[in-house]
C-alpha cells in the first residue's frame, strides 16, 4: 500500500545529497507547501530570475453535467499519453469512527465491477500498459489512470464501471483487508512512514483530521465489505465529484465520451448531508508524545502545532516565509542543523493544508544521543523567526527561489491533473497559479512579520518523537509533560 | 486484435520522427567535445523558461576499495561545500537565491550533479560548476560536519528500510571480489575514518573533464551552451585517465544463503541471481523478465505470492543499471505467520515454470506495453530527458540507444525470454537472503 507500482523506484533511489521533504509521503493529493531560504548574497542573480516571465496555467475547460459531475479537460501534448483522475469527497475525515474505511473503499475500486471480475479488470488494464491506482487522503479519494492515447475509447467503459459499479464482493474485500492488517504492523517497522499519523493524531486528537489514513489494527479488523459498499454509495456520486483529463486528446471528442459514459449516471438514494466539521483544538500547554521503539538507533521527530486550510488567503505568504525557515536546502533550519552542526541528513518545515484546517511541523531525524541537541537547536531557529523576523534581503532571496522553480511544479500532465484535482477539492481557481508571481512579490517585510506572528506556532509547542524511550525519557521532559506509547501497540 | 495493433502502432511511433509531439529524437540532440575531453549533449526544449544542466562523472562505489568505501558519495556531498570563487555555503545560496535548485546522486557506477535553473541563470551555473570542478576546497572543519551528515544518512537508511539492510548483507555474500560487494554509502568505519587526503586524491583521480559528461536540456540553443562551456569548462585541465576497474566476479559455484536477524513482524526475502551488465547479452530479455515476474498485479510473482498465494504483502523485482555484471533481485515481504521457506518455494516455482515452459505471447505483449508507457513517462520533464540521455551515454556507450529502446524490446522473442530464465535462474547462480526474528 505504501509503494504503488510506479513509485517502487523510490526504494532504489541512489544515495543522494538531499532528500526532499516528508511532504511527499504525507500529502497524497494537495501540492505540498514547501520552500525556504536564506539571505546571504546574490542581489544580482535574484534580479536575473525576476526578468523571467511569470508562469501561466495552460488553458483548460471546466463544465458541469446535468447530474452535477464537474469535468476538467486540458489538452497537453508533451507525450502521447492521457492522465485521467476522478476525485470524490470520500476521504478519511469521513471514516466516522471506522478508521481505514475510506482507504479500503478506494483500494477496492479495482477489485471487481459489474462486468469485470478482478482478474479480468487487471488483465484489461495491464495489457494496455495502463498505470492505475486509487488513493485516499483526508478530504478526498479517487482513482488515477495513465494510458496511451490510442486506448482512450477502449478504457472508458472500465473507468465508468470502476466509478459507478464497483461491487465490493466479500471475498476480494477480505483479501485486501487481511493484507492491510499485516501492513499496519509492518509499516511501524519504518518509523519515517508513521511519524505523520502519530503527529496528526497528537495535534488533532478526536477531530476527523486526527484519523489515521490507513486505519488501525483495531478499527480495520471490524470493517466489512458492506461498510465499504455503503460508503461508496454515499460518497462516490456525481454531484460531489470531478473527472479530470489532461493529455493528448481532442476536447471535443472527450466531451462526447464523457457525456456518453457519465451523462446518465445518478447516485443511488439521497446524498448524505456533509458532516459538520468541528473546530480544531486549542493548545494551552506544551506536550510531548514519546513513542518507544526499542531497537531504534535514531530518533525521528516533528514539532509544531496547527496550520491553516488550503484556500486560506495567507497561503502564499506562508510559503514565502516557510521557504526561509525550512523549505529549501539553504533554509535556516538546514543551515543550523545540517550544515553547521552536522546533526542530521535532513530537516525541514512544512504546512500540511487540508480543506478545513492544517498542521505546521518542523521535522528531522538524528542519532539517539544527539536528539536533545537537535530538538533544541530546531526550536531555537523557530524562536529566531519570531524574535528576529526576516529582512528585505532574505525575503527577496526566498521569492527568487520560489518563482524560479515554480514553472517546474507543473511541467508534467500528471502534475497538472493533480493541480486541477486540488483546485476542485480545496476550492481555489486558476488565479492561484496565474497570480502566483504577483502574490509572491507582494509579500513585504511587514506582511511577513504579521504572518509569522499569526500563523507560525510559538508557544505551547506539540512534540512527537519516535525513538528509544529508555535513553530519551528523562531528557525530553524539558520540552513539556511527556506521554508515552509503544510503537508496537495498536494505533497511533 | 485491436489491442495488439495499438501496441504496434506505438512501437512504430518511436521509430519515426515525432511530428506531432514534443518527444525528442536522436537527431534533435546536438553534441560537441571540448579540447579537454569533456563531451556535451544539448537538447532544446522550449516548453518552459527553464534549463537543466546535469554533469555526470564516471565514478561511483565500484571505483573504491576497502578503507575508503563510501568516499564517492562523500565527495559528492563535499562538492557543495566550497571552492575558490564560491566558498562554503555559497553554491547553494547563490543558486537558490537566483531561482535555481540543485541536487546530486551517487550510484555504484556514476556520480551526477543536477542543476535546475531559470534560463537567465545558466551563465551563473556554468561559472559555479567550473569553479568547483577546478578548485574544490575540502575545508577541514566543513568536512568534519559533513561526516556527521553522512553518518545520519547511514543510520536513517538502515533504520527505515529492511530492504536496504538485507541488500547490504546480501551483496557481501553474493559478490566475492567485485566492488559491488559494499554499499554505496560505505562501511561505517570508513565513514568515520577517511581523511581529507583520501577525498582529495579521489577528486584528483576521477574528476577530470575527460572523465565527465555534461547534458543540457531546456530553453536554450546549442550555440549558447557551446559558448558557455568553452568559457567556463574548457579551461579545466584534463587529468590522467583513471585506472580501469579490473575486478571481475568469478562464476558462482553453488547456491549461497544468509540470514539476518532482526525484530521483524514477518520474514523478508531477497533472492538474487548474477546477470550481465546493462546493455550486455540478454539485457532486453532480462528487462522483460523483470516486468513479467514482478511488475503489476497480473505479474506472475504478485499473483503467486500476494493476491492468490496470500504468502506476502508485497513483492517486486529489480534489475539495476550497472557497468559490470550485476544482480537480478526478487524481494518479498511476508504475510503474518508465513515462513521464509514458503515464500522461497513459491518464488522458485514461478521461476522454474518460466525456465522450463516459457512465457505466452500475450505476456510478452503486455510487458512491452508496460515498458512503452513507462518509457514515455520517463521522458516527461526536462530533467528526466537530461538524466536519460546521460545514463544511456554512460551505460550503453551512446545516448542514441535511448531512441531504439522500443525497437530492441520488440525484437525479443518469447523463446529468448525463456532461454534467459534458464541461463541465469540456476541454483548455483543464486544467493538467498532471509531477514527474520532471532531464535
Amino acid at each position: 500500500m505504501y509503494f504503488p507500482t510506479d513509485t517502487i523506484i523510490r526504494i532504489f533511489m541512489p544515495v543522494m545529497r538531499s532528500v526532499l521533504s516528508l511532504a511527499a509521503v504525507m500529502a497524497l493529493v494537495c501540492p505540498p507547501v514547501s520552500a525556504a531560504a536564506d539571505g546571504a548574497t546574490a542581489g544580482e542573480s535574484t534580479a536575473l530570475a525576476r526578468t523571467g516571465k511569470s508562469f501561466v496555467l495552460p488553458p483548460f475547460e471546466k463544465f458541469t453535467l446535468t447530474n452535477g459531475l464537474t469535468v476538467y479537460l486540458m489538452e497537453h501534448r508533451a507525450v502521447p499519453l492521457i492522465y485521467a483522475t476522478a476525485v470524490f469527497p470520500a476521504g478519511a475525515a469521513r471514516d466516522g469512527g471506522k478508521s481505514g474505511l475510506a482507504y479500503l473503499t478506494a483500494e477496492s475500486l479495482f477489485s471487481g465491477t459489474k462486468h469485470y471480475g478482478k482478474g479480468k479488470l487487471e488483465e484489461e488494464l495491464e495489457r494496455h500498459g495502463v498505470v492505475y491506482s486509487s488513493y485516499a487522503g483526508l478530504d478526498a479519494a479517487g482513482v488515477s489512470l495513465t494510458f496511451i492515447k490510442d486506448d482512450l475509447e477502449g478504457l472508458f467503459p472500465i473507468l465508468r464501471e470502476v466509478i459507478q459499479d464497483s461491487l465490493f464482493t466479500p471475498g476480494e474485500f477480505d483479501n485486501r483487508k487481511r493484507r492491510l492488517l499485516d501492513e499496519l504492523t509492518q509499516v511501524k517497522e519504518q518509523p519515517e512512514l508513521v511519524l505523520d499519523p502519530y503527529y496528526r493524531g497528537f495535534i488533532f486528537g478526536r477531530h476527523p483530521y486526527g484519523n489515521p489514513l490507513f486505519g488501525t489494527y483495531g478499527t480495520v479488523s471490524k470493517i466489512r465489505s458492506a461498510d465499504a459498499r455503503a460508503f461508496y454509495r454515499a460518497y462516490y456520486r456525481p454531484e460531489g465529484a470531478a473527472l479530470i483529463f489532461v493529455g493528448d486528446f481532442s476536447a471535443a471528442r472527450m466531451k462526447g465520451l464523457v457525456q456518453q459514459h457519465f451523462g446518465a449516471w445518478r447516485g443511488k438514494g439521497k446524498a448524505p448531508e456533509p458532516p459538520a466539521t468541528p473546530p480544531p483544538p486549542v493548545f494551552t500547554s506544551p506536550r510531548v508524545l514519546l513513542v518507544n521503539k526499542d531497537d531504534a538507533a535514531e530518533t525521528r521527530f516533528a514539532f509544531g502545532g496547527l496550520g491553516i486550510e488550503r484556500n486560506h488567503p495567507d497561503y502564499v505568504a506562508m510559503q514565502v516565509v516557510n521557504t526561509i525557515l525550512g523549505g529549501r536546502f539553504t533554509s535556516w533550519l538546514s543551515d543550523a542543523l545540517r550544515i553547521d552542526a552536522g546533526l542530521t541528513y535532513g530537516v525541514g518545515s512544512s504546512f500540511d493544508a487540508f480543506k478545513a484546517s492544517g498542521t505546521f511541523a518542523i521535522s528531522s531525524f538524528t542519532p539517539t544521543d544527539t536528539t536533545v541537541a537537535a530538538l533544541t537547536l530546531a526550536r531555537d531557529v523557530l524562536m529566531r523567526l519570531h524574535t528576529q523576523g526576516v529582512d528585505e534581503e532574505t525575503l527577496r532571496a526566498a521569492k527568487g527561489y520560489l518563482l524560479g522553480q515554480y514553472p517546474l511544479l507543473y511541467e508534467t500532465p500528471g502534475s497538472l491533473a493533480n493541480l486541477l484535482a486540488a483546485m476542485f477539492i480545496y476550492d481555489f481557481d486558476a488565479a492561484y497559479v496565474n497570480d502566483y508571481h504577483r502574490n509572491v512579490e507582494a509579500v513585504t517585510v511587514a506582511k511577513a512579520k504579521e504572518v509569522i506572528a499569526r500563523r507560525f506556532p510559538r508557544d505551547n509547542l506539540q512534540f512527537v518523537l519516535i525513538g528509544k524511550a529508555a535513553a530519551l525519557r528523562e531528557q525530553v521532559k524539558r520540552f513539556g509533560p511527556v506521554a508515552e506509547k509503544d510503537i508496537k501497540s495498536n494505533g497511533y | 486484435m485491436k489491442h495488439i495493433a495499438a501496441v504496434l502502432s506505438v512501437l512504430w511511433l518511436l521509430t519515426v520522427p515525432y511530428a506531432l509531439h514534443a518527444l525528442p529524437a536522436a537527431a534533435d540532440v546536438q553534441t560537441f567535445t571540448l579540447k579537454n575531453g569533456l563531451k556535451v549533449l544539448v537538447l532544446e526544449d522550449h516548453a518552459l523558461p527553464n534549463v537543466t544542466l546535469q554533469i555526470f562523472l564516471r565514478v561511483g562505489s565500484r571505483n573504491e576499495y576497502p578503507g575508503i568505501t563510501g568516499v564517492s558519495h562523500f565527495l559528492e556531498h563535499m562538492m557543495f561545500n566550497g571552492a575558490a570563487l564560491y566558498g562554503p555555503k555559497m553554491f547553494d545560496r547563490v543558486l537558490e537565491n537566483a531561482g535555481g535548485a540543485t541536487n546530486a546522486y551517487t550510484t555504484e557506477n556514476v556520480t551526477a550533479y543536477q542543476d535546475w535553473v531559470p534560463k537567465s541563470v545558466l551563465p551563473l551555473i556554468f561559472a559555479m560548476e567550473g569553479d568547483r570542478l577546478g578548485t574544490l576546497a575540502l575545508d577541514e572543519k566543513v568536512l568534519e560536519n559533513e561526516r556527521g551528515v553522512v553518518l545520519s544518512e547511514y543510520t536513517t537508511g538502515y533504520e527505515n528500510s529492511d530492504y536496504e539492510l538485507l541488500d547490504a548483507q546480501l551483496r557481501a555474500v553474493a559478490y566475492q571480489v567485485h566492488p559491488y560487494r559494499w554499499p554505496i554509502i560505505g562501511y561505517e568505519d570508513d565513514i568515520r575514518n577517511w581523511r581529507r587526503s583520501d577525498v582529495l586524491d579521489y577528486f584528483r583521480s576521477y574528476y577530470g573533464p575527460n572523465n565527465a559528461l555534461a547534458v543540457v536540456v531546456g530553453d536554450v540553443t546549442p550555440a549558447e551552451v557551446k559558448a558557455l562551456a568553452e568559457r567556463f569548462l574548457e579551461p579545466l585541465p584534463s587529468r590522467p585517465v583513471p585506472r580501469h576497474v579490473h575486478l571481475r566476479e568469478p562464476a558462482q559455484r553453488g547456491e549461497k544463503r544468509l540470514v539476518v536477524e532482526k525484530d521483524v513482524s514477518s520474514p523478508r526475502l531477497l533472492v538474487a541471481y548474477h546477470v550481465p551488465e546493462t546493455g550486455g547479452t540478454d539485457y532486453y530479455a532480462l528487462e522483460l523478465l523483470r516486468i513479467i515476474l514482478g511488475s503489476g498485479k497480473t505479474s506472475r510473482l504478485y499473483r503467486a505470492l500476494v493476491s492468490e498465494g496470500k504468502l506476502a504483502t508485497e513483492t517486486w523485482t529489480y534489475l539495476p543499471q550497472a557497468l559490470d555484471p550485476t544482480l537480478f533481485q526478487i524481494y518479498a515481504m511476508g504475510a503474518r505467520g508465513v515462513t521464509a521457506a514458503a515464500m522461497e518455494k513459491a518464488i522458485l516455482a514461478e521461476i522454474d515454470k518460466i525456465a522450463t515452459r516459457g512465457i505466452t505471447e500475450k505476456e510478452l505483449q503486455n510487458a512491452r506495453s508496460k515498458a512503452i508507457v513507462s518509457f514515455y513517462r520517463s521522458l516527461e520533464t526536462m530533467s528526466d530527458k537530461a538524466d536519460l540521455l546521460g545514463t544511456y551515454e554512460i551505460f550503453f556507450g551512446d545516448y542514441a540507444r535511448l531512441f531504439s529502446t522500443a525497437a530492441a524490446l520488440e525484437k525479443v522473442t518469447a523463446g529468448e525470454v525463456k532461454a534467459a530464465a534458464a541461463r541465469y535462474f540456476r541454483p548455483a547462480n543464486r544467493t538467498v537472503g532471509i531477514m527474520m526474528k532471532g531464535r
